[in-house]
């Protein structure tokens, strides 16, 4: 059994003992030469800070990059509300620049924020009631101009995550709504005047996020696990009729984001899902990455996990080209999976104990960033033009310098 | 039939930001029914009025639950409302409960013990407010119950138990009445998902133990409590939170004096812009931290009859707290959040009460302690127990 209470604390410290132990144990097991020797991966490089924009009044939530701006949302109440969304200038290419604020009235907590493809709109998702989204025109980036608030019955209690993608030429907003939970689809494609298109109950006990491309919608369900639907990508499905592919629960549940891989090559085999177990804010985290293969959107498996032993993982960022997926790891800082090939075979001492591809022991972590500096919470990452850019709830937003392959 | 209310007048210092708060409120406003059907079956109800005095919650800082944290939370209207069939099986005792009420785990309803403002381990030690069915039977001086019930907590003061909840949750409790007005029980409960009403939420696992002593005719009464709750998400244990309590009251003269010492750890849950409520349910299982309290509070209370079934009975209370957080670093650090990590609490008011009231709370049939001075048939106090 994990007992969080015994990852609290210390966890920096913690790690570092586990390194020291398992480097003496390395040296130990080089020492006695056996020849059933397992090859250790390569130590993790890291990624070089460029620079930190500290929010110490609000917790930091979510981040959203879109050019030189970046927009980092608030969560629950610090000496503040977490009722911002901070702007920030990245042009200096070191810490970006606080430029401005935008205060959004009867709102507890932004969990979300997420621009439109073509960079006219940013929305932004508001606990708790009146549950809404804040839909803002970007025609001047660092002044967000409000077009309209949408709010409706089915938005209460509150609009926990709210994500915009494009279906068949329109433009939807999807919204994980909090318990009871339920998954709203607004057509955006006027932000003047929003349209919803669905609203159905979902999840067990959440529905906490979605992951839309091609006309497909993968849902975050919790212990419901990841259902797939077409909502016109396959068929007869469309944002007002989702029509229900398929459905895997990974081991351990708690299903609370998905990245659908596309491989430069064109392989769309596997979808990435974060867990989020329980944590403490500041102190510690849990919960897994799971690797699914949705080669057949009837029938995914999950293949293969990743596990930090003293934290839990977050929000994903892709560098889809270069096949990297970088994770917000809370208390354990930004970690980068190599994601590139078959994640689904291993050898059997790679394997977990229910027969799964362990990626760290596969060596597929990569590096790590923000790890055992000073106290780290990190909830989101995003990847833009050869950085990553982190939010951290106690120490606002990380600009880290991507990770590049030897040679 | 009886009724309460209490006035009270509420300092405490600081409260937030290093602020001090002054509220007053009319709490535990309360309608008791007792009634006797037949022989061996009996009706017993309570409704509280706090959703219409203490909507915004009563300063009591520390306590958590419901919605609410450093503020308690109004009771449900109808608080309680539950019928007993209780029968004698030669030399033993046995009874059927049903209806809402509590759970048989842990201790009485602080509302029938010595102090106005309630322990913060209210969440921890009872069970209270769910849809019950509680066997129970006495044989000597042991009582075991058993009991199923919802395990859904209320949402507001109007909410009613889930339907699709029923029964998800059970608890046991036994007893042991080794000498008349002492009493040493233990008890367990598995609750399925309290805090999210639909299902799915983490699950508790709740301990309690603890020891009484009461003589109402010499007017003293002591306890001594150990609870705790583990919350377990996806079949493993997450959090534990642990309590311990004591608390005692003696007759001089005139004046009733009371004394509790409490040591409990809460969970520090996210904060809505009303910095006294927290989102009801969440949206994950993670918290903002936990927080270890000490409490010391000591009252002074001045019983007056005033008709024969009625009393006034002014008190003061003087509680100071020292709070600290158990993990480090930490989201929530008390100290920045009040201001200080030391508060005082001084409250002065009067409770007035009308006929007869409940005596125990938490308890039903043949799960109720003969009571000290009481002959063995006797096993409703003149402060009937249910």
């Amino acid at each position: 059994m994990i007992v969080m209470d015994s990852l609290a604390s210390g966890a920096s410290l913690r790690a570092s003992l586990i390194r020291v132990v398992a480097c003496l144990a390395l040296l130990v097991t080089a020492a006695c030469g056996s020849d059933n020797t397992v090859e250790p991966p390569p130590p993790p490089a890291f990624l070089q800070v460029l620079g930190n924009g500290p929010v110490l009044e609000r917790y930091t939530a979510e981040v959203w990059v879109r050019g030189n701006i970046a927009y980092t949302t608030t969560w629950g109440f610090r000496s503040a509300p977490g009722n911002a969304v901070k702007i920030w200038d990245l042009s200096g290419g070191g810490s970006p620049v606080l430029v401005d604020s935008l205060i959004v009235p009867n709102a507890g907590t932004l969990g979300d924020v997420q621009a439109s493809d073509d960079g006219t709109l940013l929305v932004v998702a508001t606990e708790p009631q009146p549950g809404s989204i804040m839909i803002y025109d970007l025609a001047n980036p660092v002044k967000p101009q409000l077009i309209t608030r949408y709010t409706s019955p089915n938005t209460n209690p509150g609009v926990h995550t709210a994500e915009v993608q494009r279906v068949n030429g329109r433009l939807y907003a999807f919204l994980s709504i909090d318990p009871p939970a339920r998954l709203v689809i607004v057509d955006i494609t006027d932000p003047r005047s929003p349209v919803e298109v669905f609203s159905a109950p979902m999840g067990q006990p959440f529905v906490h996020d979605v992951f839309v491309r091609d006309g497909i919608l993968f849902t975050a369900l919790w212990d419901g696990g990841v259902s797939i639907y077409d909502i016109g990508g396959a068929g007869a499905g469309s944002p007002a009729a989702p029509r229900l592919l398929g459905n895997v629960k990974p081991s351990g549940g708690q299903v609370h984001n998905i990245w659908w891989y596309h491989a430069p090559d064109g392989e769309k085999r596997y979808a990435f899902v974060g867990e989020e177990g329980p944590g403490a804010v500041a102190s510690s985290s849990s919960g897994d990455i799971h690797v699914i293969d949705v080669s057949n959107f009837a029938a995914p498996r999950e293949v293969a996990r990743f596990r930090v032993p003293t934290a839990g993982t977050h929000n994903f960022s892709v560098d889809e080209a270069r096949g990297i997926l970088y994770a917000a790891f809370y208390n354990g800082g930004v970690r980068a999976l190599d994601i590139t090939g078959d994640l689904s075979t291993c050898t059997a001492a790679q394997k977990t104990v229910l027969g799964l591809c362990d990626l760290g022991l596969m060596g597929r972590e990569i590096a790590q960033g923000l790890y055992a500096q000073q106290p780290v919470y990190v909830w989101g990452v995003h990847f833009v033009a050869g950085k990553v850019y982190a939010s951290d709830m106690l120490n606002g937003l990380w600009a880290l310098r991507e990770y590049l392959r030897p040679g | 039939m009886g009724a309460q209310a209490i006035g009270i007048i509420t300092r405490q210092s600081p409260a937030l930001d290093g602020r001090p708060f002054t509220e007053g409120y009319v709490t535990q406003p309360t309608l008791m029914a007792h009634a006797r059907l037949r022989a061996g079956v009996t009706l017993q109800a309570m409704f509280s009025l706090e959703g219409l005095t203490l909507g915004r919650g009563e300063l009591n800082p520390g306590i958590v639950g419901e919605g609410y944290i450093d503020r308690r939370h109004p009771h449900t209207y109808l608080h309680e409302l539950t019928g007993t069939v209780q029968q004698r099986m030669g030399r033993a005792q046995a009874s059927l409960t049903v209806g809402k009420g509590f759970a048989p785990f842990g201790t009485d309803d602080p509302m029938v013990r010595p102090f106005v403002t309630y322990p913060i381990n209210h969440h921890l030690a009872q069970i209270l407010e769910r849809i019950v069915a509680v066997g129970a039977v006495r044989a000597g001086p042991l009582v075991l119950e058993v009991g199923a019930f919802n395990g859904d907590e209320p949402e507001s003061s109007g909410d009613a138990p889930n339907r699709r909840r029923l029964w998800d949750s059970w608890s046991a409790r036994a007893t042991l009445l080794p000498v008349a007005g002492a009493e040493i029980q233990a008890s367990f409960a598995g609750v399925r998902s309290p805090e999210i009403a639909a299902g799915g939420g983490t699950d508790d696992r709740k301990w309690s133990v603890s020891a009484r002593l009461a003589d109402p005719a010499a007017r003293r009464y002591a306890l001594a409590e150990w609870a705790r709750t583990t919350e377990i998400a996806g079949g493993t244990s997450s959090f534990s939170f642990s309590s311990y309590l004591v608390e005692s009251e003696a007759a001089l003269g005139s004046l009733l004096l009371s004394g509790r010492l409490e040591v409990t750890e809460r969970p520090d849950e996210e904060r809505l812009s009303d910095r006294f409520r927290t989102p009801l349910g969440g949206h994950d299982f993670s918290i903002l931290g936990r927080s270890r309290w000490t409490i010391g509070t000591a009252r002074i209370a001045v019983p007056l009859g005033l008709r024969s079934r009625s009393s006034l009975s002014p008190f003061v209370e003087l509680a100071f707290h020292r709070v600290s957080e158990t993990l480090r670093p930490s989201g929530f650090v008390p100290a920045e959040f009040y201001g200080s990590n030391r508060i005082w609490m001084l409250s002065l008011g009067a409770k007035l009460t009308f006929g007869q009231l409940h005596g125990r709370m938490g308890r039903y049939g043949a799960a109720i302690p003969r009571q000290r001075g009481m002959t063995s048939h006797q096993t409703v106090p003149p402060h009937h127990a249910h």
